[in-house]
């Protein structure tokens, strides 16, 4: 049989090869290595993929190509997106290097990476079924991960998550069936037909599409999963799911929103997202007032800050998706911070997640106080962190392309949003009795990736290079 | 856009390195202090003596001249749009940056005398350095940024020397009240600047300037919004250059130790209105209300200064009135249009002043502490130095011929007759009589007469010697005050050199000035200001420079011989002791109470803050705003559990949520595509 495809096809594929190959290399050096090495192994070969991968897809970048017959799209978008999500599995593999279990990780790092591939694919699918494919590699990828440690709140954290994305991705799957039944085509390139803006199918299509986009971003009402699936899950497996998730179902989303939806409708069929991402703004930062454990507020202030970069998005400008873009990465950095240091206090017996151990904790540990108190301050916004001059941006982008609610929704997300952070902030420096830990594990590397995290927010803040001709493309 | 920078742009590794080198010294004093000891002030001394050196190796990149670009550009940080960092070395911030490292090593070595024994010397080196750091960052940023981050800084550090002495609550209340005026200076900044960038959207001095024209269009309460820059630009320069009605921190100020007097309120800071002004000449050149406005400030503060100046006792309080009248002149000179003048006018006062406050330092060190000048007198046969450098200070500032003080004097106030100001003119060369009048007044009661040392305070009409600003410490040993004098401290050469190396610049810096514009003065700054002064309004008066000059001669010989009638003659000083007294006790209410300024101040501000203070500790915080914070607090907690219920962590029901969203999407579609078709 003759194979149709030409080595510009292949090419375009080769970041997305290497980790999935790496994830085999990984499984087969858990066989051979010694029990000693094994998890050092397992990591450092996951990284090196990582790495590589990076450094193939960075090669990319301004190289607009079509593959596999309109399947895949290479070029500055897909680029950056692969790279954040790339930055997110390199951050959780060092995190499971740092607090995972001694033994027997290579089946775990080979199920990231492969997860990973996943949203890779979202990144640069210009096809329905790539779309698809992507999600579902990515989401069952952490299925398994979720549960895959000896506890009951993991395996809970695990049913819930595959109960509930199925469902949602039973709404996308017919959502596509139906864009393709009015159509005619799975290219993204076809949807753009102004004839189908007046196709009730089509509608219909889209609608169902986005409700399994607005369940994989969280967004109100389709949040209730995150704070239980997020605090169940290994603190690694949350750093991950918290960044590479989002950007892949952002790059996925942006995608349309840009380049694939009939103009004549495309403002009335993507108003509902804006909408949730406006709730989301309000309803997460509200929600991460009463928690009592890192993880279940940092999925609450995730909520809130993807309706923070959809506002950049809504005006459909290019600038708002260079700022989208740029959020997105400093987003990146604080959560992987934060878990980082959140690793750094992990104990044997416990992950340091849960908010009291942070009482006292500018005493105990004045650097990774400080630190943590850093990413919360990017969190909420203040300078002087990449997290204020993102927001600045997108409140000057969404006010500029006539989106002044979500702005003013923003400000006011951003200011509950305060109290709430304020508070972890306050229980560090707070003075008085505190919980004292007699162990005081020292966790290089968990220690490293934060000082990298807090390096990095600080060069974006003062070299904020966002990149330009990222624009998606669908051919 | 264009982006205008001045100067050359390149590398200056030497232009790095000098405004860093006085920081990495006050962050590596104030590391090792204590184990540094004595060494502390020699290697302090050693980072501004470097600082110095690197400043006259840079002084070919900093005249350089390349198509229209003046001076040396280096970029340090590129951050969005229009927000460029950099240095900029050209002859207007080389001059400064000369004499901030120049006569600050003078001082900084004297202080190694002055302070020794203090617990706290490698902390005051610390300082010292540190202020020397944001002094270079004020004259040497490109940018407005940098310029008011330099601005803050100057003011942070002359808050932590004028509070050196924290023990004294004297010295802590003015550091603060120093702070709190300057503060509000730099909100006035603020707002040009946000004017500046709002409209140049730049904060770089070359594009600013670039733009003036286009500040000029827009106008915004019937005046031009280059007239609200300059405002809002001079309103910081008025409080750190302690011009009226923002000077009333000056005098306060000398709480704190000699040598700081000497830098940051004679010599450097205090000086900084004067260069933004010169800076930012384009401004001030394009606008003649805000020229007549600044002008006309510096003018009254001279003269109130020199007023001020003659009704004071406490030695270093008649040097601060001398300086606050002094910085009026070079505002004035700059306001008008007479930068060179005015620039001159800071370059020879940064020496005699120095000089003046270095030499009384010298008095103060001899006289254990005692700073009333009614207490001292016959120094000149005890303090022989002392005396032959305050005398040559007093001459240079009085502007007697041949010093300094006379040729850049003569600039400004001729300065102001040429660019149409006569009144201005007029104000300039009686505040020039006034001045010989108080300094020879202080020369007299110092030097001349009797050491009064040993005489009842009561007898000379100081009836609260703290407030006359005489130390605790010193009338605590009253009884030993005859004692004393007869021991006084012998100043060490630590302490002598530094004032006779300042006694050379005073008499002779201002031979630079001579030969009008072929003079080496004048070709230094030809390109700095020369391209502004083509369009401005220099006319050649009716009356001729040497004119003038002899107007102003006959003036400050009549100060001088009233000066000498009153304290100088056999007569006067042998009735020195009643004579004071009646001085001091007949002295006007005006003048003791310094035009009611503080008084004013007291009624106006704090009082009303008080009464606001009062209003809203007791009533609008604990009942509006806590109450609607408890009442925010009480919502959010209800809305919170509101959350929870959905947080069930029941699988069923978050899908029944989630098909609840899917059905709210659903329904908006169908009505939306729906009804529109």
């Amino acid at each position: 049989m003759e194979i149709p495809f030409t080595q510009a096809d292949w090419n375009a594929v080769i970041p997305v090869a290497i980790v999935a190959v790496t994830a085999l290399v990984v499984l087969l050096a858990d066989l051979v290595a010694l029990e000693s090495v094994e998890r050092y192994v397992s990591i450092g070969v996951g990284l090196a993929g990582c790495a590589a991968a990076a450094v193939f897809a960075a090669a990319q970048f301004g190289h607009d190509y079509n593959a596999f017959f309109g399947s895949f799209m290479t070029g500055g978008f897909t680029t950056v997106f692969e790279e954040i999500v790339l930055v997110a599995a390199a951050g959780s593999l060092i995190l499971y290097g740092s607090i995972g279990p001694r033994a027997r990780v290579g089946g775990t790092t080979a199920l990231l990476l492969w997860s990973t591939c996943g949203a890779m694919l979202m990144a640069g699918a210009a096809n329905l079924m790539m779309i698809f494919l992507g999600l579902e590699l990515l989401s069952l990828g952490l299925y398994c991960l979720c549960g895959l440690v000896d506890r009951k709140s993991a395996r809970e954290s695990a049913l819930k998550y595959l109960i509930l994305s199925s469902t949602a991705s039973g709404f996308m799957l017919f959502g596509m069936a139906l864009l393709f039944g009015a159509s005619g085509s799975v290219l993204l390139s076809d949807l753009v037909n102004p004839i189908l803006a007046n196709d009730p199918l089509f509608v219909m299509g889209a609608c169902m599409f986005f409700i399994g986009l607005a369940f994989k971003l969280s967004l109100v009402p389709f949040h209730t999963w995150t704070p239980d699936v997020y605090e169940g899950a290994p603190l690694p497996v949350t750093a991950y799911m918290s960044v590479a998730t989002k950007a892949a179902t952002i790059a996925v989303l942006a995608r349309f929103a840009y380049a694939a939806l009939p103009s004549p409708i495309a403002d009335r069929l993507l108003l509902p997202v804006w909408i949730l991402a406006g709730l989301s703004m309000i309803a997460g930062n509200v929600g991460m007032l009463a928690q009592h454990d890192l993880k279940r507020l940092i999925a609450y202030s995730g909520i809130a800050q993807v309706g923070y970069i959809l506002a950049a998005l809504a005006g459909g400008t290019p600038l708002g998706l260079r700022y989208a873009i740029y959020y997105l990465t400093a987003y990146a950095f604080m959560n992987l911070g934060a878990f980082a240091v959140a690793a750094a206090l992990s104990t044997e017996s416990e992950e340091g997640s849960r908010l009291s151990n942070y009482r006292g904790l500018g005493r105990r540990r004045p650097l990774l106080a400080a630190a943590m108190t850093f990413f919360l301050l990017a969190m909420a916004g203040l300078p002087p962190t990449a997290g204020f001059l993102g927001k600045i941006l997108i409140l000057a982008t969404a006010v500029g392309s006539g989106f002044t609610w979500l702005a003013a929704l923003l400000i006011v997300g951003t200011a509950i949003s305060l109290y709430a952070y304020a508070k972890v902030i306050r229980a560090m420096y707070e003075r008085g009795e505190h919980r004292t830990h007699d162990a005081r594990p020292f966790v290089p590397l968990a220690w490293a990736s934060a000082a990298v995290c807090l390096l990095a927010i600080l060069l974006m803040t003062f070299y904020p290079l966002t990149p330009s001709n990222v624009l998606p493309l669908v051919k | 856009m264009i982006h205008h920078v001045m100067g050359v742009d390149g590398s200056y590794p030497l232009l790095v390195a000098l405004w860093l080198l006085p920081l990495a010294g006050a962050i590596f004093w104030w590391t090792f202090g204590p184990q540094l000891k004595a060494l502390a002030g020699w290697l302090g001394s050693a980072a501004i003596a470097g600082s110095f050196v690197l400043t006259l190796l840079s002084w070919g990149a900093g005249t350089q001249s390349q198509g229209g670009a003046l001076g040396a550009h280096q970029a340090l940080l590129s951050w969005m749009s229009g927000f460029d960092f950099g240095l900029l070395l050209d002859p207007l911030s080389l001059l400064w940056t000369s004499i901030i490292t120049g006569v600050g090593f003078l001082i900084h070595f004297y202080s190694i005398g002055y302070m020794d024994g203090d617990r706290a010397f490698a902390r005051f080196f610390a300082y010292m350095n540190f202020f020397v750091f944001a002094m270079l960052t004020l004259v040497l940023s490109d940018n407005f940024i940098g310029l008011l981050v330099g601005w803050g800084l100057v003011g942070l550090a002359s808050y932590f020397l004028i509070g050196f002495w924290f023990e004294r609550p004297s010295a802590v209340a003015a550091a603060r009240k120093a702070f709190v005026m300057n503060v509000v200076g730099d909100v006035g900044m603020m707002f040009a600047i946000f004017i500046i960038v709002a409209n140049v959207h730049s904060i770089g001095f070359g594009d600013a300037f670039a733009g003036a024209g286009a500040l000029a269009g827009p106008s915004f309460f019937h005046l031009p919004l280059l007239v609200w820059v300059c405002i809002g630009l001079f309103i910081g320069a008025a409080a750190k250059s302690a011009q009226v009605p923002l000077h009333t921190w000056l005098p306060d100020a000398m709480e704190g130790p000699t040598p700081v007097s000497a830098l940051i309120h004679a010599a450097t800071m205090v000086t900084a209105g004067v260069y933004l002004v010169a800076r930012c000449s384009p401004f001030w050149s394009a606008s003649g209300d805000a020229q007549l406005l600044v002008g006309t400030i510096g003018g009254i503060t001279a003269l109130l200064g020199a007023i001020l100046g003659c009704a004071q006792w406490d030695i270093k309080r008649i040097l601060a009135y001398s300086t606050m009248s002094q910085i009026g002149y070079m505002i004035m000179g700059v306001g008008v249009g007479a930068y060179e003048g005015g620039v001159a006018h800071f370059f020879t006062h940064a020496f005699f002043k120095a000089q003046l406050f270095l030499g009384s330092g010298l008095i103060i060190h001899a006289l254990n502490n005692e700073q009333d000048v009614r207490r001292m007198g016959g120094l000149a046969k005890k303090l022989p130095f002392a005396f032959v450098a305050m005398l040559v200070g007093v001459l240079a500032i009085s502007g007697v011929p041949g010093l300094s003080g006379f040729f850049s004097k003569d600039a400004v106030i001729y300065g102001a007759l040429e660019h149409r100001h006569p009144w201005l003119y007029g104000v300039g060369v009686l505040t020039a009589g006034i001045t010989a009048y108080y300094m020879f007044r202080l020369l007299f009661v110092t030097f001349f007469g009797t050491y009064r040392g040993g005489v009842d305070p009561s007898d000379l009409g100081i009836r609260h010697p703290e407030l006359a600003g005489t130390m605790p410490a010193s009338h605590a040993q009253e009884g030993d005050a005859a004692h004393e004098a007869e021991h006084h401290h012998a100043p060490s050469w630590i302490m002598n050199l530094p004032v006779a190396i300042l006694i050379v610049p005073s008499i002779v810096a201002g031979w630079l000035m001579v030969g009008g514009a072929n003079s080496p003065w004048s070709r230094f700054f030809a390109s700095q200001f020369a391209p502004i002064q083509e369009t401005g309004q220099a006319v050649a008066p009716s009356i001729s420079e040497g004119v003038t000059s002899l107007v102003v001669l006959a003036l400050v010989a009549a100060g001088f011989a009233i000066a000498f009638v009153r304290y100088g003659t056999r007569a006067a000083q042998a009735d020195a002791v009643a004579r004071l007294r009646s001085e001091s006790v007949h002295m006007s209410p005006l003048l003791t109470n310094l035009f009611y300024f503080d008084a004013f101040y007291d009624l106006i501000v704090v009082r009303t803050s008080q009464l606001f203070g009062t209003l809203f500790g007791r009533g609008v915080d604990p009942h509006v705003i806590d109450g609607t914070v408890r009442e925010a607090a009480y919502a959010a907690g209800q809305i919170g559990g509101l959350m929870r219920l959905l947080q069930t962590g029941l699988v069923r029901f978050y899908a029944l949520v989630l098909v609840f969203g899917a059905a709210c999407f659903i329904v908006y579609y169908a009505l939306a595509f729906g009804v529109a078709r």
